[in-house]
């Protein structure tokens, strides 16, 4: 059933003729990563971690064609490009399923910033894939007495970071055995978390979660407290001296924070400018170190905020 | 008396049919204000809510009447359907059937055409300013159906009158 889903979600918004490649082919959509559509280029997949030229009889490849990079950005613009011009800026459009299409072509510059791509030259469908559970082992060291503690992860890129939080956003939100469900407000300034498609977040987040989609975070965390009163809320990838400011005003407000930043370890958060300030001050209850050894979103350590470690994996 | 009878129904079904073409005058421009009010929905919608056009066109449905909610229904049902390559032909498609019984001129059939040709491919400034370059033409095409309205519905009923007595005249 979810298969097929992400089946009609993915083909729905390929080219027909690039539609018919990748039916014939008989793929499972659960294994299917990526699709990479690059003008006048072979049409490549990645499947099961392993990339491959479509259609898989032929050597060369199936050329993809001008028209049917127009013709997939027609659909998924859903033939309205205007509507997702501040998506288009940021290189990526989130569809229908939470799945995301990368677009790149020629940036348009208006005083040194990016204002809108044209001539696109290539689309990267990648297929979003939840996985349910993955922070089944960690909630027992983010809670305490039924609440939520103020929690960092940091990770390196690629270590299952975003799909971590987005597993402890839905069981703060929905409540186990460790925390009891409380009211979640998540900030999602690129539609990571939720993979939010007309307002409606595709990706399970919890009965008790809002999602503030396409925000800037700092502004996103002050508006939640003002207006959704959450009692915890979550934000992916801090890094600006105004996220950090806002994450400490958001604390003092009396809401739990779940927040990640990139690092490998405790010592570069800690020497990060801003951030370690707020690490000295002991304003974070728990730091999650990922990483990917073995595996994306492996926990290799946890620590309290006296830096005391609670767990190694 | 029976001469007398005829002329009356004659003077009175030419009258009536000059007072029908002055009512066919005032429809069609009713129409075109129409069709200007609907257009005018989805520029304010695209400029402020951003939505797609296929959202855009389900909510201006909901404020307008036939045929014009069929046709936007039907635009939006084929655009999540995506059952074309390219959005010009649905906006073409849509208005060949479903505004087909306005029975437009054909110059207000382009104008409306040429509307849909490049909608939904530029950025959101540039969309307004296209929306509203068409909106201009159109509001032109109702100024001067306006100022023709008065004279072409006295002419028609004077006309009506006058062939009826002529008519009368000419039998008698």
């Amino acid at each position: 059933m979810n298969k097929d889903r992400k089946k009609q979600e993915i083909l729905g918004v390929t080219a027909k003729s690039v539609g018919r490649i990748l039916e014939e082919e008989n793929l499972d959509f659960e294994k299917l990563q990526e699709i990479r559509m690059r003008a006048e280029k072979p049409l490549m997949i990645v499947y099961d971690n392993r990339e491959m030229i479509l259609p898989s009889t032929s050597t060369s490849g199936h050329l993809v064609t001008k028209e049917e990079i127009r013709e997939t950005l027609d659909y998924v613009s859903q033939y309205s490009l205007y509507a997702y011009e501040q998506e288009m800026r940021q290189g990526f459009i989130t569809i229908e399923g939470g799945h995301r299409v990368g677009v790149i072509g020629k940036v348009i510059l208006e005083k040194n910033e990016v204002k809108n791509m044209q001539y696109i030259s290539s689309i990267n469908i990648r297929v979003a894939h939840q996985i349910l559970g993955c922070a089944d082992s960690l909630m027992k060291y983010i809670t305490k007495n039924m609440k939520v503690c103020h929690t960092l992860i940091i990770s390196p890129p690629r270590c299952g970071k975003t799909t971590m939080i987005r597993d402890i956003i839905r069981q703060i939100s929905d409540g186990n055995r460790y925390v009891k469900g409380c009211t979640v407000g998540v900030v999602d300034e690129r539609s990571e978390l939720g993979g939010c498609y007309l307002g409606v977040a595709q990706n399970q987040l919890g009965m008790r979660t809002d999602v503030l989609d396409c925000c800037p975070k700092a502004q996103g965390m002050i508006m939640l407290v003002r207006s959704m009163a959450p009692q915890v809320i979550a934000v992916d990838e801090i890094g600006t001296t105004e996220d950090i400011h806002a994450v400490e005003y958001a604390m003092q407000c009396g809401c739990r924070m779940i927040a990640s930043i990139h690092g490998s370890g405790m010592d570069e958060a800690a020497a990060k400018p801003v951030l370690g300030e707020l690490i000295r001050k002991k304003r974070f209850e728990r730091y999650v170190i990922l990483g990917n050894q073995n595996h994306p979103g492996e926990i290799r350590e946890i620590y309290d905020e006296r830096g005391s470690l609670l767990y190694s994996g | 008396m029976y001469r007398l009878i005829g002329g009356v129904l004659i003077v009175m079904s030419t009258t009536g049919a000059g007072f029908l073409y002055g009512r066919e005058l005032q429809r069609y421009l009713e129409n075109l204000l129409e069709i200007r009010e609907i257009l005018y929905l989805i520029k304010g919608e695209m400029e402020y809510s951003g939505m797609p056009l296929g959202e855009i066109f389900v909510r201006t449905a909901r404020k307008v009447k036939e045929p014009y909610r069929t046709w936007l229904r039907a635009m939006h049902r084929r655009m999540s359907r995506r059952e074309d390559v390219s959005f010009r032909k649905i906006w073409n498609d849509g208005i060949d059937t479903y505004l087909e019984e306005l029975h437009l001129k054909k110059k207000h059939v382009i104008l409306l055409k040429e509307l849909g040709m490049s909608l939904g491919q530029n950025d959101r400034k540039s969309e307004g300013k296209h929306f509203q370059l068409h909106l201009d033409r159109l509001e032109q095409e109702i100024e001067i159906m306006r100022e023709e309205l008065a004279s072409k519905k006295r002419i028609g009923n004077c006309l009506g009158v006058m062939s009826g007595i002529f008519l009368v005249i000419i039998l008698s």
